[in-house]
């Protein structure tokens, strides 16, 4: 099968899109697909030799205190025309078609097949409510629908219409369960350690609260340490320490992939205390990948994760007591550690690319049966096209509009 | 206001209706191919479980038991020719006995059992899909303007498509964590 796929997001700048786009490309292709990527990157030079087009930049436009990037005009359109054109695929796969970029463009010029997935990795329920009825003509086009979590696909029906089959983002479950741990921090051997990954500055990750959490773990287990992945300034972290409490917690700095897995691998347990709305909770399962149990707040993604609470212990978000409860319990009961990370390698087994992607190309061989023919490109601009005057492809527009312009010139 | 500046208002205001009606006709007969090509995969696909069946029931008898062969039998005939005229009806029927089959068909082949399985997925999909194109034509079509200007309004406004199916496992966020939320 040819398939595209189109990442919205600079493909150099580290997100969880272009991860999973990446991811989904590389399982596609190991199982004898052909797959083509377009993607806009800051430098051409960083996207990889084959079967990855440039499609330009974007530029950044401050939305909500981040950077949303934004990638349209007719130059971009050029691109997509071109490879859409020159690609013949059977279907298309976009991501994130919502905001103004190369998806959004995709949804426009191309006709044939296409599959959109919904990732919604922050909620803008102002500025999807006020744009989505704007690009709904063209997300019309899209024939299946997929959202990555039951968040995903609410925000999805709530705002751009439509529903969703949800398939859940992948993880290469055999990259986070074998390989080295950090040196000096063997699980089960150097001391009982937490782990906690994240831009440790936002508070909805909820760090303040596994900080005070740790004043009561430490006093139960003296030797605990906690262990800060991510990026984020450290002074803002020091500032929330007391001497009690620094000699047991220590900042590690973001990681490279191949580092965060051997982290995973080397906590004793994993902590989420995040306070506020995660669409899908990915560090979850490359946690159970790499058998660390956890304990997270009760999100409602997490909860769906963790099953419930049989995957990994469930406390309520912000609650810094109950936290430090469930965290010293579990430090100190080896066996009930050893039963959750074995429920979770279980758990975390079903969501291994291979049977993600096995999902995905399920809804591509859906929605591309029946030999309907490949997916092309529209002749004309789409926004000369959005006019049938000026396209002439209406039967009645051409000559009404004719007549009319000749009425007003009179 | 002169004659001419009324004129020239109301040609606006006629040329701009004239060209989102165009607008609208072009999404209306968009919407109307996809729910077309969203169909006739759905349809297949329905077919394609049916004839499974059919030859579930006929080659493979001992597999699945004299008894359950001949209903089996009775309803993909049913399915395919539903004589009430209540396809979805038939195709429930048609869904309830193939669910109620031993669990992994011991002397079935693994190719027929397979293919089984992996067009109960198709199903799944192929109707949410076809749901979902009804679901955005009539959303289009109800909307006040167009259903005012008749647009599209002499054809029938497609039906949707209500079966059960294994819509739990192609919704369940993983294979084995679909149980519904508490």
């Amino acid at each position: 099968m040819r398939i595209g796929l189109v990442c919205p997001y600079q493909w150099d700048v580290p997100g969880g899109v272009q991860y999973h786009v990446r991811d989904l490309a590389e399982t596609l292709r190991a199982t004898g697909h052909h797959v083509e990527v377009l993607t806009p990157a800051e430098r051409e030079e960083s996207l990889p030799a084959e079967h990855v087009t440039w499609a330009g930049r974007t530029v950044p436009i401050p939305y909500n205190g981040s950077m949303a990037s934004v990638q349209f005009g007719p130059v971009s359109a050029a691109r997509v025309r071109r490879w859409l054109r020159e690609g013949h695929f059977d279907v298309v796969h976009v991501h994130d078609p919502a905001p103004p970029s190369i998806g959004l463009l995709v949804c426009m010029i191309a006709t044939g097949p296409i599959v959109a997935t919904f990732h919604a990795a922050t909620t803008r329920s102002k500025w999807l409510a006020a744009w989505g009825p704007v690009i709904r003509p063209w997300l019309e086009k899209i024939t299946g629908r997929i959202a990555v979590s039951d968040f995903a696909r609410r925000v999805q029906v709530e705002h751009l219409g439509g529903d969703a089959v949800i398939i859940p983002n992948g993880v290469h479950v055999a990259a986070f369960a074998e390989g080295p741990t950090l040196p000096g921090r063997t699980r089960g051997v150097d001391g009982p350690t937490i782990g906690f990954l994240g831009r440790y500055e936002e508070p909805r990750k909820g760090l303040p609260v596994l900080l005070e959490a740790m004043r009561a773990v430490v006093r139960r287990h003296p030797g605990a340490q906690l262990l800060i992945a991510g990026r984020g300034d450290p002074d803002a972290v020091h500032g929330l320490l007391d001497d009690d409490l620094r000699p047991h917690v220590s900042l590690l700095g973001e990681l490279s992939e191949e580092d965060k897995a051997a982290f995973l691998r080397s906590v004793d347990v994993y902590c989420a205390p995040n306070l506020l709305g995660e669409s899908f909770g990915i560090v979850l399962i490359e946690a159970m990948a790499a058998g660390a149990p956890i304990v997270a707040s009760d999100l409602d993604a997490f909860a769906t994760v963790l099953e419930d609470g049989a995957a990994g212990v469930l406390v309520r978000r912000g609650d810094a007591r109950e936290l430090a409860r469930a965290l010293g319990d579990l430090l100190a009961d080896p066996q009930r550690r050893a039963r959750l990370s074995a429920t979770g390698t279980r758990v975390a087994a079903a969501y291994d690319w291979s049977v993600v992607a096995r999902r995905v190309l399920d809804v591509y061989e859906t929605v591309a049966l029946l030999g309907s023919g490949e997916v092309t490109a529209q002749d004309d601009d789409p926004g000369l096209a959005a006019v049938p005057g000026v396209s002439g492809g209406e039967p009645d527009g051409a000559p009404l509009r004719t007549v009319l312009r000749r009425w007003v010139q009179r | 206001m002169t004659p001419d500046v009324w004129l020239l208002a109301v040609a606006v205001v006629a040329l701009l209706l004239v060209v989102w009606s165009a607008w609208t006709l072009t999404r209306l007969g968009r919407l109307e191919a996809r729910v077309d090509r969203a169909w006739t995969v759905l349809d297949t696909q329905l077919q394609r479980r049916a004839a499974l069946a059919a030859e579930l029931s006929r080659d493979h008898t001992d597999a699945v038991g004299e008894e359950r062969a001949a209903r089996l039998a009775a309803t993909a005939r049913e399915a395919r020719t539903p004589l009430a005229g209540d396809r979805e009806l038939a195709e429930n029927a048609l869904g309830r006995e193939l669910r109620e089959l031993p669990h992994g068909l011991p002397g079935a082949p693994a190719a027929l059992r397979a293919d089984l399985e992996g067009t109960a997925t198709r199903i799944g999909l192929a109707r949410r899909f076809y749901n979902d194109a009804v679901r955005d034509t009539h959303l289009l079509r109800t909307r006040r303007l167009p259903s005012l200007l008749r647009l599209h309004a002499s054809r029938p406004l497609p039906r949707f498509f209500d079966i059960e199916d294994g819509l739990r496992e192609v919704t369940s966020s993983a294979a084995g964590g679909g149980r519904a939320r508490p």
